[in-house]
């Protein structure tokens, strides 16, 4: 790696001396891009300059923060719907009559889940960055008792058991779910959950949680990606089963059918080893509900969208007391699909298995069952229902709102007013284009679908006109970004603007590009969110502590000196942890045109994977135990496993 | 997962030769015995479902048997045996550790290339190279509350619960002889280490200090110095129960009280083996595992079983005082070359070279004498 790396940094650098940054510039960049039409680089600092310290970067300055709706919760007698302000640490209560906010409370940490005891007297809620629940009176609003769980809770169900009832929780960063007591709050155990557990509901008998994962789980080569539905039986604190979820991924909703052993749960289908420029061709990202028969453990995945149009990130569900219909958000196509459930029972009893086993990928199905397709204000996320299922409360979250919809006429019949919508921020108006799909053609995707709060989804893609399967990348992620630049896998694009341009459109999405405005936006969207969260938190363990020594070391461990250019800080440079430059690792794979790949950054890099630019290394122990033989990428091989494993804990830590 | 029904071999007529109030040679009645005797035996074999003959390690858990042999771990619910090998997940077809966790109900399997974590039908793997588990070859699995301990051929680790957050301890980090480690068993404020040719080493789990316990003869096939410390640095397998550390060599099994150790010996005791793969304990009862039989004691009563020539098997029981009373059985063990028991409230299963056996008990353990703890011990080979 080195020598390839440092005879192109050295030329490169000798010539833009020379050159004054003109003709060498201009040489570099088509060398390095293939590219001609670049434009905004002004000196080599664009790409591969640094910050000195992370305070520059925006990610870590203020900025607005808006009344985004996220979790929902109607009172039992209807009279009061509860609002979750994650982003303003709020909780709020609103009239359902007036349709008024009526109180605010702070809620430290991030608001995100809510769920009611039966009676209505306590409010539990999730604070997603405080890794806790509270419990609010809901006579005052306040907060009464907090308990700590999982990193970064989200969904939270409350579930009858002995005493007082039981909470369930998801924990999306810890890939966990806590068991709490309702009272006393108290956690009473940790299960392991699929990846990204994120929503809960009580199942269709009451007895058990059920928590839907958004994230599927890790794939090597071909195999199928699949999300789980874990069942768990809260008395026991234990899992009683697993349900698969094949294909199924970003699944961010779950709900039982009374009357039926039925968990509905939206999902997408992404056949990400298709030529993502089949988009035009339809096909490439199918938006869907999964129907988990829990008396019989099996999954059928049925599509919402249809031939010409798609209904993208469908997000939360609810289902109507009566059973009846199930009405569903598509958070990327701002619509509420309406599902007559007593039709898709029949279609499910009279296909036969290869129809059922097929069906998500049949376009002309979803008018069995689809009756309805009712649109709403922007970014739909979360849906509730009344207890009488008259009224369909939709958190409309991008535009700091809740639609009440008539579940009788379909028609909306008011909106709850949170915030001023958010339309003077940027970084507000950059989220709405990541999260809006009818920037893809017949707006299969959007943004979000495969980067998630601007995580990643865990897969690998099939993206250049370069052939099938050639050139195969791993997501990357979005969130710490900022400051990075280039990007892409091989580093050829010198900024968002660039990346996200005119080629994008060409390659991804296959519609018009964004406008410049939307460009600008979705920079400031983009650049705005920190690097992800990891489990990993408190005072640093000795084991980080040696990690870090191991990161910085010049000398082997046994005491040879290490040349600078596979040091692990030479590359991976502090404060980003990358150095903006490409790097050949010996990573370079049949199906690879280079072998020179950009360095990422390492912050928060163990929520992020799989790993390498192929997403090869499940975890971060292969990326040295399998993928660095010939100690390439860093002088691994003299490591003894303590020593490689403190390595690994100070990355986590990152 | 593949299935197949059991159909019980063993022991129509169950000849309960032990029935009834025992009375030794003298005629005044026995005393009664600290543990329950096994009244009869069962055998499973690939026949009734067992992918394999060869039985490494046995767990029975709330109903269910959990079964790890050469050719994968199967699982006895009801009549039938389901089979998880490497088809369904699992790291490698040899299984040589089972523990379970409390806490969760996940199963953890040992492997002889990874660790896997069972959970409700998931199986999930650990690898030397895709974690930070230290080595593949897994002898020995201990959960305790708020991590999994394995012992493998190249130190011991630990997962911590929440974090996933890998710590490894070998010859370089602590007061081990070498890195191979055959046992970890758990007290609720101690680990404690089966060290191959290293006796024990014990940590501390508040502060994480380490202490040593050899062999002071060090001696491997002698006992100079009776009762002075481990009975040999080979350590074979390591038990804790109920304030109790038994140690299991290839030489004698040594007990250990937390103040006083005291050997046992083929040759001076009723053990009937001094090579010994295993102990399991219930209460201050150990169950030890020996190449030539199954020998049950508090270290002052003994029962040995055996096969015998001929079919069936014997009972020698021991008490305190009274010599050696010896009986046959109608039913014996599959193999007397044991490798692995489980003890629940009424049978005690057995792992063993040819085929699984159950132990019916001619009583309940008294649930008095069950154990105080916090962590589950592991299942071995």
């Amino acid at each position: 790696m080195r020598i390839v790396r440092g005879f192109a940094t050295t030329a490169t650098a000798g010539i833009l001396v020379a050159a004054g940054l003109c003709a060498g510039a201009r040489w570099h960049m088509l060398k390095m891009s293939g590219r001609k039409d670049l434009t905004g680089v002004k000196s080599c600092q664009t790409c591969h300059g640094r910050p000195e310290t992370l305070e520059e970067l925006p990610w870590a300055k203020p900025r607005p923060h808006h009344a985004s709706p996220g979790g929902l919760a109607v009172s039992p007698d209807g009279k009061r719907l509860y609002v979750a302000l994650d982003d303003t640490d709020e909780v709020a209560e609103v009239d359902t009559g007036t349709r008024l906010v009526v109180r605010r409370s702070k809620v430290p940490g991030g608001p995100t889940g809510l769920a009611l005891d039966p009676a209505g007297e306590r409010l539990y809620v999730t604070c997603r960055s405080g890794d806790r629940v509270a419990a609010l009176e809901t006579a005052t609003l306040k907060e009464v008792a907090t308990a700590p769980v999982g990193t970064a809770p989200v969904g939270i169900a409350w579930i009858p058991s002995q005493g007082s009832g039981r909470l369930v929780v998801a924990n999306s960063v810890s890939d966990d779910v806590t068991v709490l007591s309702a009272t006393p709050l108290a956690s009473l155990g940790h299960l392991t959950g699929g990846r990204e557990p994120y929503a809960v509901a009580a199942s269709p008998d009451g007895s058990k949680a059920m928590v839907v994962s958004r994230m599927a789980g890790l794939t090597r080569g071909d195999e199928v990606p699949a999300a789980e539905v874990t069942v768990v039986d809260p008395a026991a604190i234990r899992v009683v089963s697993r349900e698969r979820l094949e294909s199924g991924h970003l699944s961010e909703g779950i709900c039982a059918v009374p009357g039926r052993p039925w968990a509905l749960s939206p999902i997408l289908k992404v056949r990400n080893l298709v030529p993502i420029t089949h988009a035009a061709q339809g096909w490439v990202v199918s938006a869907g509900v999964a129907v988990c028969d829990l008396s019989k453990g099996s999954v059928v995945e049925l599509p919402l969208d249809e031939t010409n149009a798609y209904f993208a990130d469908p997000s939360g569900i609810a289902v109507e007391p009566s059973g009846k219909r199930a009405f569903i958000v598509s958070a990327g196509a701002n619509v509420v699909t309406v599902v007559d459930l007593a039709r898709l029972s029949r279609w499910l009893e009279t296909a036969g298995e290869d129809a059922r086993r097929g069906a998500i990928d049949d376009l002309q199905l979803s008018p069995e069952y689809v009756v309805a397709r009712v649109p709403t204000g922007l970014n739909p996320r979360q849906v509730a229902l009344s207890p009488d299922g008259r009224t369909l409360w939709v958190a409309e979250r991008l535009q700091d709102s809740v639609l009440a919809l008539d579940t009788g006429t379909l028609q909306p019949i008011g909106r709850v007013v949170l915030g001023d919508g958010g339309g003077n921020d940027p970084i507000r108006r950059g989220e709405r284009v990541f999260a809006r799909a009818s920037t893809t053609f017949q707006g299969q995707f959007s943004c979000r679908s495969c980067h998630p709060d601007g995580h990643v989804d865990g897969l690998a893609y099939d993206f250049d006109l370069d052939g099938v399967g050639r050139n195969i990348v791993d997501n990357r992620n979005l969130q710490g970004l900022a400051g990075t630049e280039p990007f892409k896998w091989t580093g050829t694009n010198p900024s968002l603007r660039v990346q996200c341009g005119p080629r994008f459109a060409k390659v991804l999405t296959r519609s018009d590009p964004f406008g410049e405005k939307d460009l600008d936006d979705l920079d400031a969207f983009i650049f705005s969110l920190p690097p992800s969260r990891t489990p990993s938190s408190g005072p640093w363990t000795d084991a980080q502590k040696r990690g870090r020594e191991i990161f910085f070391a010049t000398r082997t461990t046994d005491g040879r000196e290490i040349p600078y250019g596979l040091r692990c800080s030479t590359c991976h440079r502090p404060p980003l942890y990358t150095d903006r430059l490409p790097a050949d690792v010996g990573t370079k794979g049949p199906a690879d045109d280079t072998g020179l790949f950009d360095t990422p950054h390492l912050l928060g890099v163990a929520a992020s994977a799989p790993f390498l630019h192929d997403g090869r290394a499940a975890t971060l122990e292969e990326i040295w135990t399998v993928y660095n033989p010939k100690d390439q990428h860093g002088i691994t091989n003299t490591m003894n496993k303590i020593q490689l494993n403190d390595l690994i804990e100070y990355l986590k830590r990152l | 997962m593949t299935k197949k029904p059991v159909t019980v071999l063993a022991c129509a007529a169950a000849a309960l030769v032990l029935a009834g109030p025992l009375k030794a040679r003298s005629g005044r009645p026995a005393a009664e015995l600290p543990f329950p005797l096994i009244e009869r035996f069962e055998h499973f074999g690939p026949e009734q479902g067992l992918p394999a003959w060869k039985v490494h390690c046995v767990l029975a858990d709330k109903g269910k048997v959990w079964v790890g042999t050469t050719k994968g771990l199967a699982v006895l619910e009801g009549k039938t045996f389901n089979v998880i090998g490497p088809g369904q997940g699992l790291s490698h077809s040899v299984v040589t550790a089972l523990a379970v966790d409390p806490a969760t109900g996940d199963l953890w399997v040992g492997t002889l290339r990874g660790l896997n974590r069972i959970s409700a039908g998931k199986v999930e793997t650990f690898t030397q190279t895709s974690s930070g588990l230290p080595n593949n070859v897994v002898y020995s699995v201990a959960v305790g509350k708020d991590a999994v301990w394995v012992a493998t051929a190249a130190g011991v680790g630990r997962r911590d619960a929440r974090t996933g957050s890998w710590s490894l301890f070998d010859s370089t980090n602590t007061l081990m002889h070498e890195p191979w480690a055959y046992a970890v068993t758990l007290s609720p404020e101690k680990l404690y280490v089966g060290v191959w040719a290293g006796g024990i080493v014990e940590q501390d789990l508040a502060r994480g200090t380490w202490k040593e316990y050899r062999d002071p003869d060090g001696e491997m096939e002698l006992d100079l110095a009776p009762d002075d410390g481990p009975i040999s640095d080979i350590t074979s397998w390591a038990t804790w129960e109920d304030g109790i550390l038994w140690q299991a060599s290839y030489s004698g099994v040594a007990r250990y009280d937390g103040t006083r150790w005291k050997s046992y010996l083929e040759k001076k005791s009723p053990l009937v083996s001094n090579f010994v793969n295993f102990i399991a304990a219930k209460g201050r009862v150990a169950w030890i595992c020996t190449d030539r039989g199954l020998t049950v004691t508090d270290g002052t009563s003994w029962a040995t079983y055996k096969g015998a020539e001929g079919g069936g098997g014997t009972v020698e029981i021991t008490r305190p005082g009274t010599p050696p009373e010896r009986r046959r059985t109608a039913t014996a063990m599959s193999n007397d070359f044991v490798l692995g028991a489980s003890i629940t409230e009424n049978e005690v299963w057995l792992a063993t070279s040819h085929g699984l056996t159950r132990g019916i008990l001619a009583r309940r353990i008294d649930q008095a004498t069950a154990a105080r703890k916090t962590g589950t011990q592991g299942a071995s080979r």
